[in-house]
């Protein structure tokens, strides 16, 4: 059916969209909750906060902290006590009327009375004797370390309670004074013995700060913007979003919805706009209330925030978050359509809402950069970007990536809700399809890309882990374990034929021949089209040499170097690649659309964003190779050549300084055509390939899996 | 809208099947290969029991579920080729559906005339028309969630004709209805009968497809058993009243379903 296709009449899709946001704007309830209670109960809270701080300062000024000297030295910390608690106002911390608040406490158990609350703090004055006796009993680590400078002085230990605030403000306190005392204590011995200058001049250090109070600001806010936006739209959108989908279902005005003339794509779009539009309203709202607070002064700014967004710096992150609030309000739209109830819904917003915090609070990580792996992740290149952009820096290319890879992130996902609101289960009980009651080979290219997302996912957490691990632990733990256990788990579990599914099939003796030729030919067009998108996409070197460094370990023998880094990823890649992936998308996809879809999910388990380009051209060569011959033995080869005349033209320094002249490449495209044209006049193709069909055809085909 | 084509009747339905697969039940065959045709000016009734494949062989009709096999069409438009365009021509009433609350029942009329492509300079007009027709002027600016059920079905017959379709299904209207709510459903169902509509008619009621339906095709199981007017039935079966018929074709009554067709069965 075509549901979701033609082009959108903007009258119906504007009118679906009036009164979306019509019966939203008479839900009172709703909006009551959603806008005007945070804009009450937000300033409540705040000042309830705030009364409660100022009842609770005022309190502890009232408070006279009672103590008790204990200890041998009992006498001398007396004195000490005295001589802090009558320093001047303006040589101490607080606001000098400490002396009057402190008062020595009732006699009796100086620990059961502080325990009791009777008691603020204890003063325990030890010998030095004492404390080096102690420590040496405690038997510590740094009990290397000679008490107080191995000096013979009297040490003060003061005893409080964290749990009390009355207890802890008196402990920091007097201690405060007590280090201001022994500062001016010593300061009098240093004149005394002729020290010709202020002891504060002597090496002094003076921090100081370049950062301008813009650069300041715009760093702390990169930090939150993303995870705060996503926070708010999340929060702003649930309300329209839940009613959207959900809400009719429960209603039951679903049904009588769909069997409009509205197109799904109509209906899709217009309940995405209405989601947006309030999303970003309480957005708006929620952040104007903020400023407002900051302006009345009721949330206190950090010292000497500024934040300068230029109109460029502004207009970037205004089209970053484009896509941002179009994958949340996608997001949420799929969950409406998903979840049976209310109460369904509300059970998955938590999870779905942690699942977009975590990627948008990427900025937060330390030393995470755009020019990484984090370009291609949705929401977490936004969050990123972000926080580059609001320091000033501009790494146009990589922006371009982090807007691409979220607004097709937001595509995905819309075109998913438009599809679901095509499927049966919205309004019937039945929620399966035949494959999925039967299972088995059927099923698996429905589920051919999960399977993938999910080994995609312990790969990266895997490879997170094994940072110090050689490359024969990185290969057995990547290519046996995940790659190879990966494709025997899935060919088991949807009972595969290992011989159709890996296309275990021998290849026409002319294909050895064009796997010769292609392989050397297809590498260099590979490095070609890698140094053309270096001059797009600059590669740092820092880059460059932790790949070299990977790719060269130099303490293994080179015969151990090729088995790990090309004899295993030739048959355990392509097992993975061409054999299984390839097998579930060729069932789904036109021939083309498969290869270039297996090249690009193989290059992004490559993890490597300057090696993106080169690899997807492997794997889309590779994929081909398969199709046209109809067997995965050729591919394993090639991928195996590939690697190792990389490996060891960088092992033995064959490569000429600056890289190979122009004219190399050139010819390589034309071994890589003469071996393509081989493999085409030999061709033996992929059994159960989709072919190109007339649009009816394909519409016939498509009509009961996808009403 | 589609004009009509002169000699092909408004909805066409041909070896319609429909499969459903569930976990528990496994594959279950709602609709099993249904033929029929229904002619502008009439009343077709689906007559069945409960889960007999009425209201999924509706809602394949509707567009709403697809096919596993077979084909319909409505005003010449396939419903899987062209699902729009057999929308557009079709209005869908079903008991188990229902209004927005949070519109009027002015707007109600406005959203649907327009979403089916009623033409937006003609809409105003329509709705007013609506509103005079089916007696809802008192309360047209009221909201929907304020009206008494019987309000509510007068607004939801005018939301279904509201782009003035060629083809009316109606799925089990008067189900949930006090008697005179549903004598006034029948009554407006006869007089869109009369002005043109063509109109299916679900139920599992004997007395209603008895009294509005020109022609009776009987589904149980999925499968329609016989159609024809009622004196055709008659005539092929040797039995006076609808639910002997009825009885006649399903092969006598299930030890659950007697009590039910029993009851639905006694006139009053």
């Amino acid at each position: 059916m075509t549901h979701g296709s033609g082009r959108l009449d903007l009258s119906i899709l504007g009118t679906l969209y009036r009164y979306e946001l019509k019966m939203l704007l008479r839900d009172r309830r709703t909006i009551l909750i959603a806008v005007v209670a945070p804009l009450l109960l937000f300033p409540a809270i705040i000042l309830v906060m705030r009364m409660a701080e100022e009842r609770n300062r005022e309190a502890l000024e009232a408070t006279t902290f009672r103590y008790a000297v204990t200890g041998s030295q009992a006498a001398f910390a007396r004195t000490l006590i005295d001589e802090a608690l009558a320093l001047p106002p303006d040589s101490t911390g607080d606001d000098g009327a400490a002396a009057a608040r402190f008062a020595p406490g009732p006699t009796g158990e100086p620990d059961s009375l502080l325990e009791a609350g009777e008691l603020h703090l204890i003063v325990e004055a030890l010998s030095a004797a004492e404390y080096r006796r102690e420590r040496e009993a405690a038997d510590t680590a740094d009990h290397a370390e000679p008490a107080a400078g191995g000096v013979a002085v009297p040490v003060l230990r003061l005893l409080y309670r964290e749990d009390s605030e009355r207890s802890s403000t008196a402990a920091d306190r007097l201690a405060e004074r007590l280090r201001d005392v022994r500062a001016l204590r010593r300061d009098r011995i240093l004149a005394t013995r002729g020290l010709p200058v202020a002891p504060a001049a002597v090496a002094s250090v003076e921090p100081h700060n370049i950062a301008s109070a813009a650069d300041e600001g715009g760093a702390l806010l990169g930090l939150f913007l993303t995870p705060l936006l996503v926070l708010l739209l999340l929060s702003g959108g649930s309300i329209v979003a839940v009613d959207a989908i959900t809400g009719e279902k429960e209603r039951g005005t679903l049904e009588n919805l769909l069997t409009t003339a509205a197109r799904r794509g109509e209906i899709v779009a217009s309940k995405q706009l209405a989601v947006i539009t309030v999303g970003v309203a309480i957005t708006v709202i929620n952040i104007a209330n903020l400023l407002a607070y900051l302006g009345i002064g009721l949330i206190d700014v950090p010292e000497n925030l500024a934040v300068a967004v230029g109109p460029v710096a502004l207009l970037v992150l205004l089209l970053l978050f484009l896509p941002v609030a179009a994958l949340v309000s996608s997001a949420l739209l799929l969950l409406s359509g998903y979840a049976k109830s209310y109460k369904e819904y509300q059970i998955y917003f938590l999870p779905l809402s942690m699942l977009f915090l975590l990627p948008a609070a990427a900025a937060i990580l330390p030393d995470i950069e755009l020019r990484s792996v984090v370009a291609l992740v949705p929401l977490a290149s936004v969050s990123v970007a972000a926080r580059e952009v609001l320091t000033g820096e501009f790494d146009w290319p990589f922006l371009g990536l982090a807007f691409v890879t979220t607004s097709a992130a937001a595509l995905w996902a819309a075109r998913l809700t438009s599809r679901l609101l095509s499927t049966e289960r919205l309004i019937t009980a039945a929620e399966l399809e035949r494959s999925d009651l039967i299972g088995g080979p059927a099923l698996f290219p429905r589920h051919v890309l999960r399977w993938y997302a999910a080994l995609w996912g312990v790969f990266i957490f895997v490879s997170l882990g094994m940072a110090g691990v050689d490359v024969r632990g990185q290969a057995a733990v990547n290519l046996l374990g995940i790659f190879l256990g990966g494709s025997l788990l899935i060919l088991r579990r949807y009972r595969l034929d290992p011989r159709e599914a890996l296309a275990l099939r021998r290849p026409p003796a002319a294909a050895w021949l064009a796997v010769l030729i292609g392989a050397p030919s297809g590498l260099m067009t590979a490095l070609g089209i890698a140094r053309l998108l270096t001059t797009i996409l600059p590669v740092p070197e820092s880059m460059k040499e932790a790949f070299g460094r990977l790719l060269l370990p130099e303490d293994l023998p080179i015969a151990q170097v090729v088995l790990f880094l090309c004899v295993l990823p030739g048959i355990c890649e392509e097992i993975a690649f061409r054999g299984v992936l390839l097998h579930g998308l060729s069932r789904r996809l036109s021939p083309v659309a498969t290869a270039l879809v297996v090249g690009l999910i193989f290059a992004i388990f490559h993890f490597s964003l300057d090696r993106l380009g080169p690899t997807a051209f492997l794997g889309i060569t590779l994929a081909a190779v398969v199709m046209i011959t109809g067997s995965i033995f050729p591919a394993m080869l090639w991928h195996a050549l590939n690697n190792t005349i990389t490996l060891l033209s960088a092992y033995y320094g064959w490569w000429p300084e600056g890289g190979p002249p122009w004219w190399a490449y050139a010819l390589s495209v034309v071994g890589l055509a003469l071996a393509f044209a081989i493999l085409w006049r030999t061709r033996s193709p992929y059994p159960g390939l989709r072919r190109a069909k007339r649009p009816e055809a394909a519409a016939a085909e498509a009509a009961p899996a996808a009403p | 809208m589609s004009a009509p084509t002169p000699g092909v009747p408004p909805v066409e339905v041909e070896r319609l099947a429909k499969t459903f697969y569930d976990e528990g039940r496994g594959e279950v065959r709602a609709v099993a290969e249904v033929s029929f045709a229904c002619r502008a000016g009439e009343v077709f009734g689906l007559l069945g029991a409960n889960g007999a494949g009425k209201t999924t062989t509706l809602r394949m009709l509707a567009t709403i579920l697809a096919p596993t096999a077979g084909s319909a069409r409505v005003m010449g438009h396939d419903v899987v080729d062209e699902p729009e365009a057999v929308r557009r021509n079709l209005g869908f009433y079903s008991a188990s559906t229902a209004l927005y609350p949070r519109l009027t029942a002015r707007e109600t009329l406005e959203f649907f005339a327009r979403v089916n492509r009623y033409p937006a300079g003609a809409v105003a007009a329509r709705v007013a028309e609506l509103i005079d027709r089916f007696g809802i002027a008192e309360y047209a600016d009221a909201r929907v969630e304020k009206l008494s059920s019987g309000m509510k079905q007068k607004v939801s017959i005018a939301r279904t004709v509201a782009h003035d379709p060629p083809v009316l299904i109606f799925d089990e209207p008067t189900v949930g209805l006090d008697v005179i709510n549903a004598l006034a459903m029948q009554q407006v169902i006869g007089d869109l009968r009369d002005e043109g509509k063509a109109i299916i008619f679900s139920t599992h009621i004997m007395s209603e497809a008895e009294r509005l339906c020109d022609r009776i095709a009987i589904i149980h199981h999925g499968k329609l058993l016989a159609t024809g007017t009622l004196d055709e039935l008659r005539q092929a079966t040797g039995q006076h009243y609808l639910e002997d018929i009825f009885v006649h074709f399903v092969g006598g009554v299930e030890p659950m379903g007697r009590a039910r067709v029993a009851a639905e069965s006694r006139r009053p």
